[in-house]
């Protein structure tokens, strides 16, 4: 079957897997090709409360979406790296991979994002890690990241994988700012910092919320809710919050020992005589997302860069097609959004990629654009909006507009 | 404090001061502090430091980067061995 394929995707995450379950229901064969030895991306890491008091587990959803898929004859291989695409002629793509090559008609890229990192001394130590790997431990491996750990870099990411880290009954002994360095001039700017958090002051427990929602909105008040924030933080999931000091090197000799830190000043310089070092034994970085396009950029697809997608995504359009024939995207390579967001725009790629395919059960025009519809309604109401001005910025892609209906 | 040196390319071990050095001393773009500094050429194809190299160039916001990546991607995006690589064509 595999020489008669209509549809490779790249990537098992929630974007790529929907797009495949869309399309095998119009009567498509779809290869799905994922390097992670299981397919769910990094849904499999998710596990939070929503507001509702519904409790999102990640494994689950990726589960239902695996099963959904190979109900509709899907074929999910893992374990297959995609090194390389190349467009040939009129009649599709070939790729390449670690488990030889592929051809197809059409090709979906959802390989999602990547972390960015933010370096500091010492940041090359065995036992430092990604805040994203702490999570793949935690919750896919289930093994004990460590002891007792720091987190470097404070953002929605980070937020949400301390609250699972916690949860998995792991000691984090703080949270602190990443040195101000060229690398880190925003993620350093303890005013910048507490702005952004105070927008997810909804999702945090009852300490940040109280402190945070008497602020919001007034930037007067944004300034002095710094002043007023407590040197030593201020305690979430029981780990300090400490948004007035930051981390200046990581110290240890075959291994992380622990983490020295000092107070800032409101511009997120070190004031000296601060000092101190808090032991641990594994320190995280936050660094934020960026869409992990490379493979798109291979093929030779034009970008644009939008800071609030997290940087340069592959030129699409609403309907989740690329410039070049046959190439679609879906997922976070499109912008950093929630996981239900990359659901939504799988399913338009779907229909897509299964119009565009001329079969005979061809999806209407309406179906997609009711699937267009539901990506902004999930965009609306995500619980965790990766940037404040994702929709503006989506309007002005797709030149589109608010209108939800 | 805070002047200890430290590597942005692990692997091909650059450290922050090295690219600063090359960018202030030659006015470079990304790509140029690349070929330079040979950061952004190792095994990972870029992965890690691609982005911090862009932001020490100063480079993302500039017109024509805005249209393509500030950084070529070279095939394989994976490291692969010689044998694997060589199967697919
Ligand atoms: C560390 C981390 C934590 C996150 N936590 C949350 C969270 O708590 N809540 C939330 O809503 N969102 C979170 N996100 C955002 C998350 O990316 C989206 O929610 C969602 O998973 C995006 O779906 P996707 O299908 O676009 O990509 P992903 O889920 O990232 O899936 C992409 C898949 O592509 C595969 N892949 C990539 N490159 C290749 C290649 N060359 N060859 C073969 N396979 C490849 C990867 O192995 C991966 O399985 C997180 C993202 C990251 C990186």
């Amino acid at each position: 079957m595999i020489d008669r394929l209509d549809l490779i995707v790249i990537g098992a995450g929630p974007a790529g897997l929907s797009a495949a379950i869309a399309s095998a229901r119009c009567g498509l064969r779809v290869l799905v090709l994922d390097e992670f030895p299981r397919p769910g991306g990094r849904l499999l890491g998710q596990l939070h409360q929503e507001p509702d008091g519904f409790w999102w587990n990640g494994i689950k959803e990726a589960q239902q979406l695996v099963r959904q898929a190979s109900e509709n004859s899907v074929d999910i291989r893992t374990g297959v790296s995609v090194t390389a695409l190349e467009q040939i002629g009129q009649t599709g793509w070939k790729i390449w991979t670690n488990r030889g090559p592929f051809s197809a008609k059409h090709v979906l890229i959802a390989t999602g994002a990547a972390e960015s990192a933010c370096p500091l001394p010492g940041w090359t130590l065995p036992g430092v890690m990604s805040i994203g790997a702490a999570q793949v431990m935690t919750n896919v491996q289930r093994v004990r990241v460590g002891n007792r750990g720091v987190v470097v870099g404070m953002n929605v990411l980070s937020m949400a994988i301390v609250s699972e880290l916690r949860l998995a009954g792991i000691e984090l002994a703080a949270i602190v700012l990443p040195p101000k360095n060229p690398l880190n001039v925003r993620a350093s700017d303890p005013g910048d910092v507490l702005r952004s958090l105070l927008r997810f002051a909804h999702l945090a427990p009852n300490a940040l919320f109280r402190f945070g929602a008497s602020f919001l909105g007034n930037s007067l008040m944004q300034r002095m809710a710094l002043k007023l924030y407590p040197r030593r933080g201020i305690r979430m999931w029981n780990t300090p919050l400490q948004l007035r000091r930051s981390a200046v090197e990581i110290v240890g000799g075959s291994c992380v020992e622990g983490v020295r830190i000092a107070d800032i000043d409101s511009e997120g310089v070190p004031i000296p005589g601060t000092e101190r070092l808090i032991e641990a034994d594994f320190v995280c970085i936050a660094g934020g997302l960026y869409p992990l396009a490379e493979l798109a950029a291979v093929a030779g697809c034009p970008f644009r860069y939008a800071p609030e997608l997290g940087g340069h995504v592959p030129a699409h359009d609403e309907s989740m097609r690329t410039p070049l024939q046959g190439l679609y995207v879906a997922g976070n390579i499109t912008g950093v959004e929630s996981a239900k967001v990359a659901i939504a725009q799988g399913q338009v790629a779907g229909l897509s990629i299964a119009i565009d395919s001329g079969v005979p059960d061809s999806p209407t025009e309406t179906e997609l654009q009711t699937a267009m519809h539901r990506v902004k309604q999930m965009r609306r109401d995500a619980l965790i909006q990766f940037d404040p001005d994702i929709t503006a910025c989506r309007n002005r892609m797709y030149g589109t507009n608010d209108a939800i209906g | 404090m805070g002047n200890t040196p430290f590597i942005v390319c692990r692997c091909e071990e650059v450290t922050l001061e090295q690219i600063i050095e090359v960018i202030e001393r030659y006015h470079c773009s990304s790509r140029e502090t690349k070929l330079r500094t040979r950061a952004g050429m190792g095994i990972c194809g870029g992965r890690t430091c691609r982005p911090l190299i862009d932001r020490l160039t100063g480079q993302m916001d500039a017109e024509k980067a805005a249209y393509s990546l500030p950084l070529k991607v070279q095939p394989p995006v994976r490291p692969i061995s010689f044998g694997e690589w060589g199967r697919g064509s």
